[in-house]
């Protein structure tokens, strides 16, 4: 069985659910992936998608504007981002089209990106026209969902898209971040979502610290701050 | 080429321009080129190498070491300019990294002929390998010693790996460098048939395990892998430690944390948060450091938001906690660690999350301006310039109490406690006071009682005692014989028919006695019909032991003279004297036991005088009377009584006999026998 191990960084302005979005989730995954001690803030998970397994890292980061410019630290390396928005907020679309464009320009390799915007509930309060947000979502490749972290609706489908995604992209090679490799005969892999934290069994070298990759022009990853 | 017109120590951008000519710069070591260009020239170069075949060997290798002569010749004046460029790699990553690599390379393919000839004069404790020995004993007693010895091997490659490079390299070098060995190991690990047992949780710990004692070692080495020379990164840590001082000012409010600085449990979190922060300084490899990261976030966690905290409020808080705490060498910490950390675990994973946020934090602090506390600049200017000494919150000084309040709350509830403590045995004290009082007053009275009880019986003793050896010594004593005291003596033993004038004879005798050995003034208290045994009994009590030893001795030494005694005085000697003599001869075995009785007898008549009380106390009475008298009197008148009287007083005790039934034995049992043998010796 294939597995792979993500990042995913949760990005949107301040107030437009974040931290309530992967609170649900993790609320509903709960008992069965994460471990409880961890906060909000950081969790992991692993979602089975067909045939593979995918472990997923999620960062949160705080949205507030004066931390904006300590983005970078969150994104590095990381494999897929959630854009959220709130749908009755232009604002917080706009400042979407902004972390896109500054994750185009600093992520050098391909991240599976998803737009989120949230609080569909409050639909007669809404700001950010469905279509326009849909039209966007593709002019960038990334999916796009509408969830109510009140209501508890679509979130599950984010992180399985996402999955899905990442499947998709690990498969395609081009990711050098992204880890997969085949679990080991005696890993069965339903033995191991009890364990969510083992990560990185018998993992590929990464060719971030490669010298040779680096040599021939691929981008390095700077481990300092 | 560039460095031929190096001596002028002046560097045009020129100069440092590609020989190409295209806009990137060059580099001496890349013989001038741009690193795209060298790396075409160098791949022409080995393609030529490879088609001329291995004949030019012998040429190219004096190439290389004219080379090496420019480079180092070089090296020294632009160590600066590279070192700037160390520091500007950071932000542009792509372009300079990749020159860098290319430079690096270039450098390690030179170095590795010159530090052939350096000898290996590094050695590294033995220590360290045992120390690895027993941890790995305790962290994985199932491995096979294989792997043990396995480790052991790599970690000695690795540190002296790291060590023969240190001065050679510079640091993201070295780093790089430490990262593949890293790897190295995992590879191993993969490949080699010793770990096919070895699950990969088992191997995560094992290269956690091999990373540990290799940075350990290496942490305590001097500017080699901590700092590291060539770095500046001391400087950074005196700036930073300056820049959180003069940002003491900073509280709650300016980062907008949700911190409720009177509660004492946020307290308590922030200065948990705060001391693992500070212990960070004090683990050694990556893994310690990142553990008290992991803690101090946690701590921070809970102290940010009493739901599951989000990073909107991680953050601020996390920031403020640094802020608070101002770690020591915090710059060179985080260096440390995103340089030598093992690449996998700093990139994910929970430890790596919060360390992301501890870099964030410190970069915040560097970068804080009035815009990101969202305050007003004039403000931020106005703090900012104000002294550090001055600078600070409410915050900080209840922080800065934290430490002293913490105390002065554990000090009030030790004294509360002992205040508790006090109380309790202030009460028990009064307890043990009253009890002590109640048990005085009992003991008074039984003292009372008992001295009520025991009267003037005892008194006559000691007289007789000392009337004896005064009387024997001198005559004087005699010379008081108004003695009018009343004692219940046995008197009137001595003479049974007319017990009214024997005992008017005896307490003459006794009178004197009385007189001579206390006082005159009590012998006038002792009226016939007055003379309450407790008076005497009181005095009688006191100096019974004192007065009881020379009686003894006297008693025992003056055996005879007592019974010579009553004959000196003038005025007993007449009536005693007769008896005296006929008793001594008789039977004193015999005659003891008759004689208890015939006191009693005696006492019948003194009874209702001394007693007007109640009839148990004048039992009680009697009993120590008795005892007394049968002491006392047996050295001279138990002596006399027995034989003759005995019969007579048999008969009167007839009359007394309840009285004298429960007295008499005891009194038999206890006195005579000491005394009879002396009584029987005397005689004889």
């Amino acid at each position: 069985m294939k597995v792979i191990e993500a990042k995913i960084v949760v990005l949107g302005s301040q107030g437009v659910g974040k931290t309530s979005l992967v609170v649900r989730y993790i609320g509903k995954m709960f008992s069965k992936h994460v471990s409880p001690t961890i906060g909000a803030s950081f969790f992991t998970c692993n979602i089975s998608v067909e045939n593979a397994r995918v472990k997923l890292q999620v960062w949160d980061t705080a949205g507030q504007e004066r931390f904006r410019s300590m983005a970078p630290m969150y994104y590095r390396n990381a494999n897929a981002a959630l854009l959220v928005f709130d749908i009755t907020s232009m604002q917080s679309f706009t400042a979407i089209k902004g972390w896109v464009k500054e994750l185009q320009s600093n992520v050098p390799e391909a991240m599976v990106l998803s737009v989120v915007g949230n609080k569909s509930d409050l639909e007669s309060l809404r700001a950010v026209p469905y279509n326009e947000a849909t039209q966007y979502a593709a002019t960038i490749g990334a999916a796009y969902c509408e969830t109510s972290a009140l209501h508890d609706q679509g979130i599950e489908k984010v992180f399985k898209n996402t999955a899905i995604s990442l499947l998709q992209l690990s498969s395609s090679n081009l990711v050098s971040s992204l880890r997969s490799y085949d679990s080991t005969e005696e890993k069965i892999p339903t033995a191991s979502t009890t364990n969510d934290r083992a990560t990185h069994t018998a993992k590929v070298e990464l060719p971030a610290w490669s010298i040779d990759s680096i040599a021939h022009g691929e981008p390095q990853k700077n481990m300092c701050c | 080429m560039i460095t031929s017109k190096m001596p002028s120590l002046r560097i045009d951008q020129n100069d440092l321009k590609c020989k190409n000519g295209c806009d990137y710069f060059g580099n001496p070591q890349w013989q001038g080129y741009c690193s795209k260009c060298h790396r075409e020239q160098m791949q022409r170069q080995r393609k030529a190498e490879k088609a001329s075949s291995f004949t030019s060997t012998l040429p190219r290798s004096d190439q290389r070491k004219s080379e090496r002569g420019l480079k180092l010749s070089s090296h020294a004046s632009f160590s600066k300019f590279e070192e700037k460029r160390l520091r500007q790699s950071e932000t542009l990553k792509k372009t300079n990294l990749l020159k860098f690599n290319v430079f690096k390379k270039n450098i390690t393919d030179d170095h590795e002929i010159s530090t052939e000839r350096r000898q290996p004069e590094f050695k590294i404790p033995t220590a360290v390998f045992e120390g690895m020995k027993a941890d790995f004993r305790v962290r994985f007693p199932s491995f096979p010693p294989q792997i043990d010895r396995d480790a052991r091997g790599f970690v000695h490659t690795f540190i002296l790996d790291v060590i023969k490079w240190a001065a050679i390299m510079n640091v993201d070098e070295l780093s790089e460098r430490v990262q593949k060995q890293y790897q190295r190991f995992m590879k191993h690990m993969e490949t080699s048939q010793h770990y096919a047992s070895v699950d990969s949780d088992a191997r995560e710990l094992l290269i956690d395990f091999v990373e540990k004692h290799a940075m350990t070692y290496l942490h305590e080495l001097p500017s080699i892998v901590f700092s590291p020379s060539g770095t500046d990164d001391e400087r950074q840590d005196r700036a930073m430690s300056e820049r959180i001082q003069q940002l003491s000012w900073v509280g709650e409010k300016h980062l907008e944390c949700k911190l409720d600085r009177n509660n004492a449990e946020c307290r308590r979190l922030l200065y948990k948060a705060i001391s693992e922060l500070l212990g960070m300084d004090a683990a050694r490899w990556s893994g310690a450091k990142l553990a008290r990261v992991r803690r101090c976030a946690r701590h921070v966690l809970r102290l940010a938001a009493p739901a599951p905290a989000s990073a909107d409020d991680l953050l601020p808080a996390l920031i403020l906690a640094v802020l608070k705490a101002n770690p020591p060498r915090l710059i060179s910490n985080i260096n440390y660690v995103t340089r030598f950390c093992n690449a996998q675990r700093l990139m994910t994973g929970e430890g790596g999350y919060y360390f992301t946020n501890l870099c964030c934090a410190v970069s915040f602090i560097q970068n804080m301006t009035a815009e990101s506390l969202s305050m007003d600049k004039k403000e931020f200017d106005c703090y900012m310039a104000m002294p550090a000494s001055i600078g600070g919150s409410a915050w900080a000084a209840a922080l800065s109490l934290c430490g002293a309040t913490r105390e002065a709350e554990e000090q009030s509830a030790l004294a509360a406690k002992l205040l508790e403590q006090t109380k309790e045995i202030q009460r028990e004290a009064e307890n043990m006071a009253n009890n002590a009082a109640t048990f005085e007053e009992q003991i008074a009275k039984k003292v009372q009682d008992v001295l009520a009880k025991t009267p003037l019986e005892i008194k006559p003793r000691r007289e007789l005692p000392r009337l004896r050896r005064e009387g024997v010594g001198s005559a004087p004593p005699p010379t008081t014989e108004p003695g009018p005291a009343r004692t219940s003596e046995p008197p009137a033993l001595l003479n049974e028919p007319s017990v009214v004038i024997d005992e008017t004879e005896k307490l003459n005798i006794l009178g004197f006695e009385v007189v001579e050995e206390r006082s005159p003034s009590k012998s006038p208290q002792l009226d016939r019909l007055s003379d309450l045994k407790q008076s005497s009994s009181t005095e009688l009590l006191t100096p019974s032991p004192m007065v009881l030893t020379p009686f003894d001795c006297r008693s025992l030494d003056e055996v005879l003279t007592p019974d010579e005694f009553p004959d000196n005085i003038p005025g007993l000697s007449d009536v005693n004297y007769d008896i005296d003599l006929s008793d001594f001869s008789a039977d004193t075995s015999l005659a003891e036991d008759p004689p208890a009785p015939d006191r009693r007898r005696t006492f019948d008549p003194f009874a209702p005088q001394t007693s007007k009380d109640s009839y148990k106390l004048l039992e009680s009475f009697d009993e120590f009377s008795i005892v007394d008298n049968a002491r006392e009197s047996d050295p001279y008148e138990v002596v006399h009584r027995p034989d003759p009287f005995g019969s007579v007083l048999d008969n009167d005790e007839g009359r007394a006999s309840i009285l004298d039934d429960s007295g008499s034995p005891t009194a038999a049992c206890l006195l005579p026998s000491p005394i009879q043998p002396q009584n029987s010796a005397k005689p004889t």
